[in-house]
């Protein structure tokens, strides 16, 4: 069973303060957002996904592994966490050495790991930059080996955490691009994020969590036309979104593309 | 990381610096004269000072983490001390000596007393009023920013050391288990780990340097000088109380 | 130029800046000329390593003083070259905050009052102003409900307005923000765009990076592009973000842009497209206009 089932789990790190609570959710292929205000229990979550914590009550399957019964490296090859901070991660004195060391770790060969890690930083874009010290390079350049070392270890699963964290309009085009391929080669792909705009042109299903429960989930589209609830907990319509509204449109726009081709084609 | 204790007491009153002087004066004093009365006296004072600080409580933990020395302290004198002639009693065939136990507990005395000194400094001043004092008596500001930022500093760093950690486990890296295995993973560790704090640093000295760090002007403070109408009086008789038992030991 | 005999009218005078940082052969910063006046928004947009966070260091005097490297042209702080001048004077021109709010936390205060009197205690303020002053930051910054707080207890927000409350508790005209909501959630960013746009109602002179474009277009008076450390343009949000090879330059315009480029609704008058959502509705025809005054 591919995906990701999440059975009625609840998480606390003291006590008392449940930071989540009766979550049920199955991730089968969408791509999807999670979205919500900070402290609502985004980074919890896909820490439990990801098995780096596990559930009080109730199980999450990886792939149809409970993660109760595997440890975070035993997990690795099938689900891929891309960290906020890549300063978080980052050893090696070379880019591609530092992108092997993951699918080295799973078990490939380091030629298999060499094959892999330059074919990630290829479809990133920095594969000219694979001989370079990581610490060389900008922080957003530095993100991106991040994701290839992720990429490289082929995991049929991928989270990100804040991909689009200080990256600038060419880096969202490359994320973006990024993620629809691997959502083409059938790789799940779940992202935290607060670009409202990014989520509206890149995902096909949205979570939105609040206080460490969902309270919405759904299409992309169908999430932003909850305007009221979306405002409730503190978050902001896509500007496509707004612009439609203030059009005068009724329907839901993600993207200013639609926007323009739906007035076209009135016209 | 810090064990001061907020409360409304007497000793909080008490400025920083006598209290410094005590702490050591305190803790000197069984050594200087190293009589069982003496440690005895100076203990009871300190637990008394702890007592009206409202925080008697919260040096017994400290006391308790110390008395795996303290035992074996005692019971190592006890059996061992070159000195012993005199048995007082035995475990099967371990014996204690009298001299040694007498030692032992002079000892134990001692580390009690010292925990408890410094105690009655650290439990009830607040480690910025105490580096304002020391920068105030002339101690460079930059040493005192670095004394008082590393408290704060260690516990955010043990939070970037578990981000770190949880991103290399991600990448299959295997932190449990065999010594082997541990050592494996300590460049992919560490390494991060240094990388993450030499940033953090660039980035916030450039912070202090926006807030006047390296200003040649003269050094304000935004809390009043903790001044005790006493201070003068208490160290003074603590400073002559040091200097006493010092000509005692030497000429008596 | 207005500067006359080394004293000018203008809070900021840039002038054929070039800067290069140590062991780079690139310019970060190559032949930057603008002047800002007394009270301006001004926004500085441009790809990553475009030039805008050494900018921001330049107009604080971080670059030369903190950065060595090859610096060339003249930088005047409402009068006063940076070049010759020091950070610590500098500071009290313009002050400087960035993106990430737990470096900028000095880390040896144990509360937010605190935190914000560390600079001031610095510069040799006397107790009565220091405390005039950190009120005046704390209600600026709408934290009085936190000022007991330690800071690093804080959310990311909540962090970030003390360091900006920190900052301009040095009374500094200038404030230079980079990229300051770029690690925040929404609605932390828009109580950081609140407050910022408080301070310039307050008189208070503020030049901001950010790829947040609609923001941007919805508060400031001139934008400045930047790209590889070039100059390309210093003008209206209109006329910049009308620009029709802004994306040769690795910007995109606000949504709303777009869409009026797209639908060929320009403003007649200006010859420019709307930059915000309320032009937009102005332009077509004024209904709802009250819908995004923020």
């Amino acid at each position: 069973m591919n995906g990701i089932k999440v059975e009625n789990i609840s998480f606390s790190y003291t006590e008392g303060q449940p930071v989540l609570s009766n979550i049920d959710v199955h991730f089968r292929q969408e791509s999807t957002a999670i979205i919500g205000q900070n402290g609502a229990g985004k980074t919890t979550f896909v820490k439990l996904l990801k098995g780096l914590l596990k559930p009080a009550t109730g199980n999450i399957y990886v792939n149809g592994m409970n993660t109760q019964e595997y440890t975070v490296a035993q997990l690795a090859k099938q689900i891929g966490l891309v960290f906020q901070n890549p300063n978080d991660q980052i050893f090696k004195h070379t880019v591609i050495e530092e992108v092997m060391f993951g699918p080295k770790n799973i078990g490939q060969s380091t030629e298999e790991a060499r094959q892999n890690s330059l074919l990630a930083l290829e479809k990133i874009g920095i594969v000219h930059e694979a001989d370079k010290n990581p610490y060389d390079l900008s922080l957003s350049d530095r993100k991106l080996v991040s994701i290839a070392s992720i990429l490289a270890m082929k995991p049929p699963i991928i989270i990100f955490d804040e991909p689009t964290m200080g990256q600038d309009y060419l880096g969202k085009e490359r994320l973006k691009k990024i993620m629809k391929d691997l959502r083409a080669e059938g790789v799940l792909v779940l992202s935290i994020i607060h670009d409202m705009d990014f989520v509206a042109e890149t995902f096909e299903r949205t979570i939105v969590m609040n206080q460490g429960k969902i309270v919405l989930d759904g299409p992309t589209r169908e999430v932003f036309s909850h305007e009221q609830l979306i405002r409730d907990v503190y978050l902001e319509l896509p500007h496509a979104t707004q612009l439609g509204k203030q059009l005068g449109l009724k329907q839901t726009f993600l993207t200013v593309d639609e926007l323009i081709n739906f007035n076209r084609k009135k016209q | 990381m810090t064990l001061y204790v907020k409360q409304d007491s007497l000793i909080h009153e008490i400025d920083p610096i006598t209290k410094v002087i005590y702490a050591f004066v305190a803790a000197l004093l069984p050594y200087i004269l190293p009589s069982h009365t003496v440690a005895l006296i100076v203990l009871v004072i300190s637990i008394m000072l702890l007592v009206v600080g409202k925080v008697f409580r919260k040096i017994i933990p400290l006391i308790g983490l110390s008395l795996f020395l303290i035992v074996s302290l005692v019971i190592i004198q006890g059996i061992f001390r070159p000195d012993n002639v005199t048995p007082l009693f035995h475990f099967g065939p371990i014996i204690f000596y009298k001299e040694g136990l007498s030692y032992g507990l002079l000892l134990m005395l001692r580390v009690i007393n010292l925990l408890c000194a410094f105690g009655v400094l650290i439990l009830t001043t607040k480690p910025d009023d105490l580096i304002q004092s020391f920068i105030q008596k002339g101690m460079s500001p930059r040493i005192g920013y670095v004394i008082g930022s590393v408290l704060q500093l260690i516990p955010q760093m043990s939070a970037t050391i578990a981000t770190i950690k949880d991103a290399q486990r991600s990448r299959g890296l295997e932190t449990e288990g065999s010594l082997l295995v541990r050592i494996k993973a300590f460049l992919p560790l560490i390494g991060p780990v240094i990388m993450n704090s030499l940033i953090s640093t660039r980035e916030r000295s450039i912070a202090l340097e926006v807030r006047g760090f390296n200003a040649k002007q003269k050094k304000t403070f935004l809390h009043e000088v903790h001044t005790y109408k006493y201070a003068k009086v208490i160290q003074a008789v603590l400073i002559l109380i040091f200097i006493f038992a010092i000509l005692w030991r030497i000429f008596l | 130029m207005l500067s006359c005999g080394g004293f000018s009218y203008e809070k900021i005078i840039v002038e054929n800046l070039k800067y290069k940082y140590p062991d780079t052969d690139q310019l970060a910063l190559n032949d930057v000329s603008f002047e800002v006046e007394e009270g301006e928004v001004i926004g500085i947009v441009g790809q990553n390593s475009a030039g805008k966070s050494s900018l921001c260091l330049a107009l604080t005097g971080l670059i030369p003083h903190f950065f060595n490297g090859a610096y060339g042209g003249k930088v005047l702080i409402d009068g006063i070259e940076v070049k010759t001048s020091t950070i610590t004077d500098l500071s009290q021109k313009a002050g400087l905050v960035f993106d990430n709010p737990f470096t900028q936390m000095t880390a040896s205060k144990y509360t937010v009052y605190d935190e914000i009197a560390f600079g001031l205690e610095n510069i040799g303020v006397s107790r009565e102003e220091m405390i005039e002053r950190v009120d005046w930051s704390l209600k600026m910054m709408g934290i009085e409900n936190i000022k007991d707080k330690n800071p690093f207890d804080l959310s990311g927000g909540q962090m970030q307005r003390v360091a900006i409350a920190s900052v301009i508790a040095m009374r500094p005209e200038i404030l230079v923000l980079d990229e300051p909501t770029s690690q925040l959630d929404p609605q932390a960013s828009e109580e950081v765009f609140r407050v910022i746009q408080q301070l310039s109602q307050e008189g208070i002179t503020i030049v901001i990076a950010e790829h947040k474009m609609e923001k941007l277009a919805s508060f400031t008076d001139r934008i400045l592009l930047l790209y590889e450390g070039k100059q390309i343009d210093f003008d209206t949000p209109q006329k910049v973000f009308s620009r029709d090879d802004l994306h040769d330059y690795g910007v995109v315009p606000p949504i709303f842009t777009t869409y009026c480029k797209a639908m060929g609704m320009k403003n007649k008058k200006t010859n420019t497209y709307p930059v915000t959502l309320a032009e937009v509705s102005s332009l077509l025809g004024g209904e709802n206009n009250e819908w995004n005054k923020s």
